[in-house]
């Protein structure tokens, strides 16, 4: 079935159809959500609750609009919610964040994989840095759809990329050329 | 290196990244479970009169305009150092009615997201008053702190420019804050 057919049959109220969306889609969003949160257990909650959320608003979606998007918006600012009350949290036990940034430094160390390797690399990243290379270079979307997904103009959204790929280079040089 | 070979190395980490994860499956799975325990939810609380989401809105606004909650969001400009504070007159209420309010006379359309509803720019869309040139919109909120923004023509995120900032600028720029309090007092 494509993807048009089955939007249009979660949206009057088939829930086989919204689960088959979810399965297809639930790769994209927990990828997203461990890179931005940079924790498994986090992640998953963060991709549950927001299919969830989706679920409970799918007899509102507008005809015409793309269900990745759309679904992405909602995942995004899960994940900007979810990493501010997190940063709160952390902030009780300590403010020096110079040593949370050590502690994430500190992973690249016994990375064997390529996955890994890359991933501790874009972790570093700025968060909306992060969020920008995520949504173009992993995920696929046209900038106008990372406006829609981010709430930034196309041209901030350019910059940013810009700027992580600047940022990435010379880590991505090591990992693929040492 | 050439900027083919940048885009190149740019787009091979980005396959990279999109490994699945060892677990991922099992994950899947208790998704699946859970929306379909959802449904079962949904289904219960329909058949025990639940209000849909625009009944709930409506009797908010009633209750709104018949002064029960006179909370307003947008009460305080943006140079103050605090959220604004919006009360009900009851105060022992466990949600207020708290009206979010936005000049936007170009606009198609304009919705309310916040933390209260997921960020979700379909579940609040405002309503155009005052001559077409405001948009607003009454939500039930309980007291305590919220982030919200307004969303434009369905992309453009845009804070509240009569209520301040919320602090956490290093993700999330553009949001406001309201502060609902538990009392009937009000601080703008």
């Amino acid at each position: 079935m494509t993807e048009e057919a089955l939007v249009a049959r979660a949206v009057e109220g088939d829930v086989d159809a919204y689960a088959t969306l979810a399965e297809r889609y639930y790769g994209s969003c927990a990828r997203i959500a461990r890179r931005m949160l940079r924790n498994d257990a986090d992640a998953e909650d963060v991709v549950q609750d927001t299919f969830l959320r989706a679920f409970r608003a799918i007899g509102r979606f507008e005809r015409g609009r793309e269900f990745r998007v759309w679904l992405f918006t909602i995942l995004v600012n899960q994940c900007r919610t979810a990493a501010t009350s997190r940063k709160r949290r952390q902030q009780r036990f300590s403010d020096d964040e110079t040593a949370l940034d050590r502690a994430t430094d500190e992973r690249p160390t016994g990375i064997v994989d390529e996955t890994s390797a890359v991933a501790a690399a874009v972790d570093r990243l700025d968060p909306l840095l992060r969020e920008a290379f995520l949504l173009k270079y992993v995920e696929g979307l046209e900038y106008a759809e990372m406006a829609t997904v981010t709430g930034a103009g196309i041209s901030a959204l350019k910059m940013r990329v810009k700027r992580a790929c600047d940022a990435l280079r010379p880590m991505l040089e090591a990992i693929y050329h040492d | 290196m050439t900027d083919g070979d940048f885009e190149r190395l740019y787009e091979r980490a980005g396959a990279a990244l999109r490994a699945p994860a060892p677990d991922e499956d099992a994950a899947r799975d208790r998704l699946v479970k859970r929306i379909h325990a959802e449904s079962l939810r949904s289904t219960t609380r329909r058949g025990n009169a639940f209000l849909p989401w625009w009944a709930a809105l409506a009797a908010a606004a009633i209750a709104f305009a018949a002064g029960l909650g006179t909370g307003r969001a947008t009460t305080s400009s943006r140079s103050s150092t605090a959220a604004p504070v919006a009360s009900g007159a009851a105060a022992d209420a466990a949600q207020r009615p708290i009206e979010f309010v936005f000049v936007a006379p170009a606009a198609r359309n304009v919705s309310l997201v916040g933390d209260f509803n997921g960020w979700d720019a379909s579940a609040t869309p405002m309503r155009r008053t005052d001559g077409r040139t405001t948009w607003s919109v009454a939500v039930q909120l309980p007291a305590g702190r919220h982030v919200y923004a307004f969303v434009v023509d369905g992309d453009a995120w845009v804070a509240d420019p009569q209520a301040p900032l919320a602090p956490e600028q290093w993700y999330g720029q553009r949001n406001s804050v309201v502060v609902v309090a538990a009392s009937g007092d009000r601080r703008s």
